[in-house]
């Protein structure tokens, strides 16, 4: 890290170096005169595993040099990145906040640690320092700030999720066109499909119509799409948020759903094994190998990786095999509702004991503008405007120019937010190859049609809190034993599962969701 | 002897004694006062020791918890079908390797027998995965193309049972086995060569001479998995287990993972794990207790 530091220019040069018209980036301007002294700002950031070139590490790449030069260095602060294992990054977080000895800046994907932490008292309030420091905080954050706020103090600073878009459906276009079918748009033209793919077994011996696996961005659009249309006041009483989505278990006709999800499944519809498959992988798997239909995925999923990704395996296996974006179920109202992650992403936190916390709120602030934005969004690489989204150009950079893990460091924002939900939807397919572009455009939009955002009470449930995990386990438990239960047997088995998960903490969360509901209607 | 002269002549046993006695020192008997952390409303920026105490708060709330009464109730249930069929199965193994006559042979079993006991449980459970699995795994796929229906190995309570304990034995009775052929050692030849000169079978004589022989081994063996019943594994339920065998399949182990960690309860966590403690001390006092009674022998 010495050698960055050390002999390093001052930061003024403009940004990516390239023949496009960007604007230098500016380090952050700081309110008050640089300090004196040198300090240090340690930075909480995601080590995913992988393994770097020699020389390289994930705390030491362009991506964290970049910063020190563009911001550290005319600051006189030293930049100190701590690498906490993504897939522990809860527990590692508890232990690091436990331990008083916690980066300056930390974050979690984790909303109810958040309000954990919020609740427990161990988080700077930086209203006051983002109003000293933090101009382009309030600018780019503006309404995201609200969701960081607790009992009148902003304890965090979520970062905003330009794209609140999640999942969208996947069906063989191939698969159509041998039975002469078009894309099926309501639900029972897609059972007539389902059924016809099984009928004529077009992905060989144990072809699979709807592909499903044991994880919500499968099952979850499933159940939505099918469920009886809600009212406003099942949205707040009927769902349960378990995590980062919400459980439509308490809902209006979601019975009758699991019955049918039941019915299709004893037809050979669905995955024989979905219970098994908490990963993905089995029913990823058959989508490559083509025997998968129909199924549901984060949007535009299939495309990513052209060398080896789902579409592309597919082609290879499957001569001709492809997939398309569709959006096929329809509800009793004729619309096909979906999910929508939240406008925030991570919640960024200072802990109480930071020393650093000026320097924190500055550097959230100059990661805040355009430019770096653009800049980590691309990878280092060079990028240009077309039709004002910018795009990026094919550029190959040695290993030490590189910016690894961006999003990782680049915590203020979940994708870019272009100012308006058009552009957002181009620059994301924008980086799909281009015989693919528009059909990932396709699956972006499609994800967002019909679709409905969380519904946000004034102050957490705390019930949800406490109970979220083992709620999740019980509603998979009852999905999965309902589905797979005799037809006779049904309503026994879901009425049993049902008392289960409301004896395990339902109940509790759905009377505060109650009493909360009535609370805001006052 | 004194003391004095006593220590002077033994010490380079107690100095060998020194470094694992100041692991327990260090990692069991410091860490616990972390106990209070069971009787306090835990909050992790407050620590330890300014957080409020809540006294027995956390308890009632872990035994009102319906997930918890599950999970207690499998942790007993897994134990004890694993008592009994992995704890015999190593003694049978050892004494069926001991009539082995080629040495050769034998050690060729025993290393063999002994590697499951190196493989990761994570490994195990996806290859599992793909052997067991209802609809799609080697062994249900065979099975259908001979015509027969598909074992839900992994899907239904009662066969996952089975299926979880032929998976302990399968990684553990290797390591058991060593043991016992190590005690086995131990016994005296001769005993042997008189009975079979009395005109003692191989039966009569593994069964009057051979387990007879390696019963103190067996007995402190048994006391320690008696004690250690209200304790079980993380790995092993966890890996193994799924939405459909859940009611098996919690344990107390992944309820505190689950609640414990996860959410960053770790009053739960800390009161769940005490009392667990609590009841396998009770657990080993008493079969050792039974045990000196019914056969003079004991740990303690």
């Amino acid at each position: 890290m010495a050698l960055v530091t050390v002999g390093c220019g001052n930061g003024q040069q403009a940004g990516p170096s390239s023949a496009s018209s960007t604007p230098g980036a500016s380090s952050a301007p700081s309110a008050s005169a640089t300090p004196k002294q040198k300090s240090t700002l340690r930075i909480e950031q995601f080590d995913r595993g992988k393994s770097f070139p020699p020389g390289l590490a994930v705390n030491d790449q362009e991506g964290t040099r970049y910063a020190q030069r563009e911001f550290g260095d005319p600051n006189n602060i030293k930049l100190e990145y701590v690498p906490v294992p993504r897939s522990q990054e809860v527990e590692k977080l508890n232990v690091l906040m436990a331990s008083s000895d916690a980066p300056d800046i930390v974050f979690t994907y984790d909303e109810s640690l958040a309000h954990k932490y919020m609740e427990q008292g161990g988080l700077m309030d930086l209203a006051e320092l983002i109003d000293q420091y933090g101009p382009n905080i309030k600018s780019y954050l503006g309404e995201t700030l609200q969701y960081g706020q607790w009992d009148g103090k902003q304890l965090a600073i979520p970062a905003k999720r330009a794209f609140t878009g999640i999942t969208s459906y996947m069906i063989r276009q191939d698969w159509l066109d041998k039975l002469k079918l078009p894309i099926p748009e309501t639900t029972e033209q897609t059972y007539e499909a389902l059924k016809a793919f099984r009928d004529n077994q077009l992905g060989g011996q144990g072809t699979i119509p709807l592909g499903l696996a044991l994880h919500p961005d499968e099952y979850i659009p499933l159940v939505m799409a099918l469920i009886k249309d809600p009212t406003e006041e099942q949205y707040y009483t009927g769902m349960q948020r378990l995590g980062l989505q919400e459980y439509p278990i308490l809902m209006d006709g979601h019975k009758d759903v699991v019955r049918t999800l039941n019915q299709w499944y004893h037809e050979g519809l669905i995955s024989p094994d979905f219970g098994l498959d908490k990963d993905q992988k089995v029913r990823k798997q058959g989508v490559s190998t083509g025997k998968v239909g129909l199924y549901s995925e984060q949007a535009a999923q299939s495309y990513e990786d052209p060398e080896g990704g789902i579409q592309a395996t597919l082609a290879k296996n499957v001569p001709g095999g492809s997939v398309v974006p569709a959006n096929p179920f329809t509800n009793d109202k004729g619309k096909r509702v979906k999910e929508l992650n939240p406008p925030t992403g991570m919640y960024v936190m200072v802990p109480k004991t930071s020393k650093a916390a000026a320097e924190a709120v500055q550097y959230l602030n100059w990661l805040a503008q355009m430019p770096v934005m653009l800049h980590y969004t691309f990878d280092g690489k060079d990028y240009e405007m077309k039709d004002g989204i910018p795009v990026k150009v094919q550029q190959d950079l040695p290993d030490e120019k590189k910016i690894f893990n961006s999003s990782d460091i680049l915590i203020v924002t979940n994708g870019l937010d272009l100012g308006m939900q058009q552009s957002n939807v181009k620059s994301l397919g924008a980086s799909y190859p281009e015989e693919l572009m528009e059909y990932a455009m396709k699956a972006f939009e499609y994800s967002l049609t019909d679709a409905v955002t969380v519904h946000y009470f004034p102050k957490p449930i705390a019930a949800e809190t406490k109970y979220a995990q083992i709620l999740k386990g019980k509603y998979e438990e009852l999905l999965v034993k309902s589905m797979l239960a005799k037809p006779a047997d049904f309503d026994k088995t879901y009425d049993d599962m049902l008392k289960q998960y409301l004896a395990s903490g339902g109940e509790e969360v759905h009377k505060e969701r109650v009493a909360a509901y009535a609370d805001m209607k006052k | 002897m004194s003391a004095g002269s006593y220590f002077r002549r033994f010490w380079q046993y107690y100095a060998m004694l020194f470094l694992p006695i100041l692991f327990f020192g260090l990692f069991k008997y410091g860490p616990m006062y972390g106990i209070i952390i069971a009787f306090k409303d835990y909050n992790i920026f407050q620590g330890m020791w300014t957080s409020p105490w809540n006294g027995l708060e956390t308890f009632r709330t872990v035994f009102s918890m319906h997930t918890f009464s599950t999970a207690f109730r499998n942790t007993f249930l897994l134990n004890i079908i694993d008592l009994l069929v992995s704890f015999p199965a190593p003694i049978i193994l050892a004494l069926m390797l001991n009539e082995v006559m080629r040495s050769r042979v034998k050690k060729v079993f025993q290393t063999v027998m002994y590697f499951p006991h190196f493989v990761s449980w994570v490994i195990i459970g996806g290859l599992f995965l793909q052997i067991f699995a209802t609809n799609t795994g080697i062994v249900n796929q065979m099975l259908n193309n001979a015509g027969y229906d598909s074992i839900p190995f992994l899907t239904n309570r009662y066969w996952w049972l089975i299926t979880y304990l032929a998976a302990g034995v399968w990684q553990s009775v290797g390591w058991g086995t060593i043991i016992y052929l190590a005690a086995l050692t131990g016994i005296n030849k001769e005993l042997y060569d008189a009975a079979e000169t009395d005109g003692a079978g191989r039966m009569r004589r593994m069964w009057h001479i051979t387990l007879p022989g390696i019963r103190p081994t067996i007995i402190i063996l048994f006391i320690l998995a008696i004690g250690e019943m209200p304790r079980i594994g993380f790995e092993r339920p966890y890996i193994l287990g799924n939405a459909m065998v859940s009611d098996f399949s919690e344990v107390l182990s992944t309820f505190v993972y689950k609640i414990g960690l996860q959410t960053g309860e770790f009053s739960i966590a800390t009161a769940v794990g005490l009392f667990q403690s609590v009841i396998a001390l009770v657990f080993l006092l008493s079969a050792n207790a039974l045990s000196k009674k019914f056969t003079d022998q004991g740990i303690m």
